[in-house]
């Protein structure tokens, strides 16, 4: 076994900031990623070492490889990569340090001042050279990815210089080999020669975007060390010992494991034993472009490596794979199986390349120009209003296009439309976050970058599940807490974080659905009770403190008293609370377990209470972190998507706002607050409301009590859905136009920390249009004229009015790589901490948080609850993830229901069931779980013909109408034979519908 | 249980905004219910429960009737609507 040197993780591969070739437009000629060998440390570089004569200046402990990299000398090494630990197993890394004895291993050994290295004398060559020709005499001679380019092994042996293998190749019966026999692949049959696994371990293709060959193996164990230190899943190991040892995901496949996919193993692998099938089918990319993923709210940097092929027509490109990109801030190299594997939808079959109208949604399509849909959807809208009124239309925009694309969307509302019916998907999941922390810290946004983590020492995770939902998060996190950082899960289910490889939780609290203020109000009351409170905190950066602690003390609010409502006993809830205020740097992380209630706003608000309580607030490894779901959803209410506010947050009714944005757009703007989406369906079936523009949503899949949703979209007279596919809202649609993916898009993304980051066109837009372009021309169809030469222009007028944009601009992104707003004078780089010093509103404002029991209750009708939330491998609605692979781990969505429940229902796993709430009912597939608690049962909503939304119900957030989908009563029964899935009846209501 | 889906989206909705509120003094409740409506409901839901309160619908909260009332008189949180809010 190879003697490890812990060296502390520092930021991966973080060269200084300057421009990637993967920036400029159009991207860079692939070249793969500078590897540096091992992490780099943080630190003033205050070591002056020489090597092979070049000087360069590094901090302390820096291992000489790292060094010698940075200093342009580039020392082989096959065990090791900067996105992991040293691990000084493959031998060939070797130096010799002036003064030192023998030839140590320059990944495992570090630099100090003074240190003068060689790297290239006699003896460390013929040394590597022996190494090597150990590792070619077992190495296949027909490697592909030797052939192809995307192993090392080809490169390693002519850089040192091995001419001959003395032990023979594979096959040779050990008879020595010259030079021209290291690998290489031959166009004319050669008869395969096996390694020494030959007869063992066959070719694993069971996974269903990348291949394990165990002939190419050389048993460095980066994948493991991957598998294990960076994704935090330790699926792999070594089995066996000496020549017989071999990578094995554990007593199974690849496809069968703990294996997430999520492309570790593979991005270190040196060799061609882990490859992406695509790189086996159609050969290494030849140009790369640096973009941000287009899931989740993590905002995953990623090159999208791809091939150019000329064709008749013109050029076709052809994404290869992605890579995560080691500069990228929100995942420094790391990715998660849909950002790295799952974009095939984007050039899928179901794509729709050509605009359709149709008069009525009961008529088949009809495919027309982009002249006549523009032309038809603004003369609908136009109609409507005229007959009408102008608040009969509105549109609801997409928490997944990008901010230049939001912005010009609610633009378009407020100009042309002339009001201010403009929602957007953060409606239906964080709209609480952004009420809660304005009203308490003054911003609407968490309060610290991802990396804030790494300097905790205690997460409390609320309503939220990232080892699925963000997982590139998650492993971030799992790193911490195998360091020992503690953990405190408040969930119903016991989700993956509560016991997973290295990683428990200390305390998993199992609240019922519905009582989240209950809880988060018994622990700040277990906290000032019993004086671990920062009292100093509360009094120098806190208003409304002694009315706060005056409500906060009543005996209601006591571990005690809120058991009942809580289901947790009282002596664990005081013990998390201790724990929380005991430690030196707590943090909350939450999701949408918190915000999708009746209180989701007060739940928020009580938090942020709870980090104020304790101090918590304002340096990194604290505060109040939403993980936000979908990739610009924080970028969408940044752009001013809310009814009643313009961009930057700001209230629709106040006059020096509005004369911002009038002078500039040369309009006046209404001054009242407009339709909410719940509120544009209510109206809808009241006769007031009579055409939507839709871009990128489908809330006929999304929306909670989905009959209603659809009764209100049949009773509309114009519906116009712009998106990649014809999905459920499309249904009800009487003009579509089709969108472009993220692989065609030119604009920003802002993720959950607030960090901005590019998103640069990959290939042009595959419809011929970019989505704001279709946007400006209906706008100035309807008369008021909107034209943008680019997409960096829409970007420059964002910044122009709105000051946490003041700074950002497509030239200081690229030159800077991301931002976090706010950026402006007194933050030109961004700001990565918020609230340091003084809260944004200035003092931050404690809030007294009564529960208020939600009305949802359950009865002998319905007597258990129904809460819902995402997996791992499919997306929201799924309409990405469907039309990928990913949907070979969950082709279907399932109701996860405990013994206690299904024992007396007669229910067995994979039996289909009935379920049913006071709205509607579905069927699906029973899994029989312990990780659900008896009372509640769980779904997920990423398949349509599921509908599992059909009995979610109108409940909502007092404040926002965010849906209440974490509590409804339901009752669960076996399915009679023919049950159809979603109950998709409906009766078309509305003014001259029937 | 009380059929909630039932109700019109104005009563609900209002009646979920005066149950937030019902623990501040009567005077304060009404006047942050007020708030409320001004700050973030379309002009017609606010034509809408101000009807219902007309018409004397006793499936409107006490407390959303005063505040309808307030919010008729003008008797609003001025500086609570400027402040920014999210959600």
């Amino acid at each position: 076994m190879t003697l490890q040197i812990d060296q502390p993780a520092g930021p991966i591969g973080a060269p200084p900031r300057q421009p990637s070739p993967g920036a400029a437009p159009g991207g860079a000629p692939y070249a793969p990623e500078t590897d540096y060998g091992t992490p780099a440390l943080a630190g003033p570089p205050d070591a002056a070492v020489t090597i092979d004569g070049r000087q360069v200046q590094v901090p302390a402990g820096t291992s000489v490889m790292r060094a010698a990299k940075e200093a342009g000398v580039d020392i082989p090494k096959l065990c090791a990569t900067d996105s992991l630990k040293a691990f000084g197993s493959c031998r060939l890394c070797l130096v010799e340090v002036e003064g030192g004895k023998g030839t140590p291993a320059s990944c495992t050994t570090p630099c100090s001042d003074g240190m003068v290295v060689r790297t290239d004398t006699e003896q460390v060559s013929d040394l590597r050279r022996s190494v090597m020709e150990l590792y070619l005499s077992d190495h296949p001679t027909d490697c592909a990815g030797c052939a192809r380019g995307s192993c090392e092994m080809q490169d390693l042996a002519q850089r040192t210089g091995v001419a001959e293998v003395r032990y023979g190749l594979p096959g040779s019966g050990g008879e020595a080999s010259t030079a021209t026999s290291a690998p290489t692949s031959s166009a004319t049959a050669v008869p395969t020669l096996h390694t020494h696994v030959d007869g063992g371990a066959a070719r694993d293709e069971t996974n269903p975007y990348f291949d394990y060959d165990p002939q190419a193996c050389i048993v460095c164990s980066r994948c493991v060390r991957a598998c294990a230190d960076t994704q935090g899943t330790f699926a792999l190991t070594v089995t066996g010992r000496g020549f017989d040892s071999r990578i094995a995901p554990g007593p199974t496949d690849f496809f069968g494991s703990e294996c997430v996919s999520c492309g570790a193993c593979v991005q270190a692998c040196p060799t061609d034993a882990l490859t992406e099938k695509s790189v086996v089918s159609l050969g290494m990319p030849t140009r790369y472009v640096d973009t941000t993923c287009a899931y989740c709210g993590v905002g995953c940097s990623f090159r999208a490596e791809v091939r150019d092929e000329q064709t008749e027509t013109g050029t076709s490109t052809t994404v290869v794979r992605m890579t995560p990109s080691k500069s990228g801030g929100a995942n420094e190299g790391h990715s998660c199986v849909k950002g790295r594997f799952a974009y095939g939808y984007a050039q899928h079959a179901d794509r729709q390349m050509h605009p359709m109208v149709r008069d009525s949604i009961d008529d088949d399509w009809r495919v027309v120009g982009w002249e006549e849909a523009i032309s038809r959807a603004a003369a609908g809208f136009k109609a409507i209003q005229a007959e009408h009124g102008r608040g009969s239309i509105g549109a609801i925009s997409s928490s997944r296009c990008t901010n230049e694309e939001v912005y010009v969307v609610q633009k378009m509302v407020r100009t042309a439309f002339g009001n201010n019916n403009i929602d957007t998907c953060a409606r239906v999941c964080h709209s609480p976050t952004g009420y809660g922390l304005n009203q308490t810290f003054g911003t609407s946004a968490g309060t610290q970058d991802f990396a804030s983590v790494e300097d905790t020492d205690l997460v409390l995770l609320i309503g939220a599940n990232p080892t699925d939902a963000h997982p590139v998060f998650a492993s971030r996190m799992k790193r911490v807490l195998r360091r020992g950082a503690g953990l405190i899960v408040a969930d119903p289910r016991a989700i993956d974080l509560v016991r997973s490889p290295h990683v428990q939780a200390q305390h998993h609290l199992p609240l019922l659905p519905g009582s989240n203020v209950a809880f988060i109000n018994a622990m700040a009351h277990t906290i000032v009770t019993e004086g671990l409170h920062d009292e100093e905190f509360l009094r120098e950066r806190c208003e409304d403190v002694d009315r706060y602690l005056q409500f906060l003390m009543a005996e209601e609010n006591s571990a005690e008293q809120t058991q009942r409502a809580t289901g947790i006993p009282a002596d664990q809830l005081r013990a998390a609370a201790r724990a929380y205020a005991a430690a030196a740097n707590a943090s909350i992380y939450y999701g949408l377990g918190v915000t999708e209630h009746s209180q989701g706003s007060t739940m928020v608000m009580g938090m942020a209470n709870l980090a104020m309580l304790t101090g918590n607030i304002g340096r990194p490894g604290v505060g109040v972190n939403p993980l936000r779901g979908q990739n610009n959803v924080q970028g969408s209410c940044d752009m001013g998507s809310f009814p009643h506010e313009l961009p930057g947050y700001r209230h629709i009714a106040l006059d020096a706002v509005r004369d911002i944005y009038e002078s500039l757009w040369g309009v006046d703007l209404d001054p009242e607050p407009g339709l909410r989406i719940p509120n544009m369906f209510d109206a809808a079936l009241g006769g007031s409301f009579k055409g939507l523009f839709v871009h990128g949503e489908d809330i006929a899949q999304s929306d909670p009590n989905l009959n209603h949703v659809r009764s209100a979209l049949g009773s509309m007279d114009l519906v116009v859905v712009q998106d990649l596919f014809l999905n459920e809202t499309a249904k009800f649609a009487h003009v579509f136009l089709p969108g472009s993916s993220f692989l065609e898009k030119d604009g920003t993304f802002t993720n959950a920390e607030r960090r901005i980051n590019r998103v640069r066109p990959v290939m042009p837009s595959a419809v011929g249009k970019d989505e704001w372009q279709v946007v400006c021309d209906i706008t100035t169809a309807l008369g008021y004229p909107m034209r943008y030469d680019n997409a960096a222009q829409i970007m420059d007028e964002i910044a122009a009015t709105t000051p946490t944009f003041a700074g950002v601009s497509f030239a200081r992104l690229d030159a800077e790589g991301s931002m976090q707003w706010p950026v402006n004078e007194k933050a030109p780089h961004g700001t990565p901490t918020m609230h340091v010093g003084e809260f944004v509103r200035g003092r931050g404002r404690l809030m007294p948080t009564v529960f208020v029991p939600t009305t949802e209750t359950t009865n002998r009708r319905y007597p258990l609850i129904l809460t819902t939330g995402r997996i791992l491998s499919q997306y929201n609605v799924g309409a990405q993830t469907r039309r990928t692979p990913n949907s070979t781990w969950h082709p279907e969505d399932t109701l996860e229901i405990h013994p206690a429940d299904a024992e007396p229902r007669g229910i067995r796993t994979g039996d289909r069931v009935e379920l049913s709430s006071r709205v509607g009912a579905t069927a699906l597939h029973a899994v029989v779980s312990e990780r659900m608690q008896p009372g509640v049962v769980y779904t997920t909503f990423h398949h349509p013909v599921t509908g599992a939304n059909v009995v979610t119900t109108e409940n909502s957030d007092w404040a926002t109408n965010c849906p209440e989908y974490k509590v409804t009563a339901v009752q669960v029964g076996v399915a009679n034979a023919g049950q159809p899935a979603a109950d998709t009846s409906y009766e078309l209501q509305g003014a001259g519908r029937s | 249980m009380t059929d909630r889906s039932a109700l019109p989206p104005e009563i609900r909705m209002g009646d979920d905004v005066s149950r937030a509120m019902a623990h501040l003094p009567r005077d304060e409740a009404s006047e942050q219910i007020a708030t409320h409506l001004r700050k973030f409901w379309e002009p017609r839901m606010r034509e809408a429960i101000i009807q219902r309160v007309r018409e004397g619908d006793d499936r409107v909260n006490p407390l959303l009737t005063s505040a309808v009332h307030d919010y008729l008189d003008g008797d609003i949180d001025r500086e609570e609507v400027s402040e920014p809010s999210g959600g």
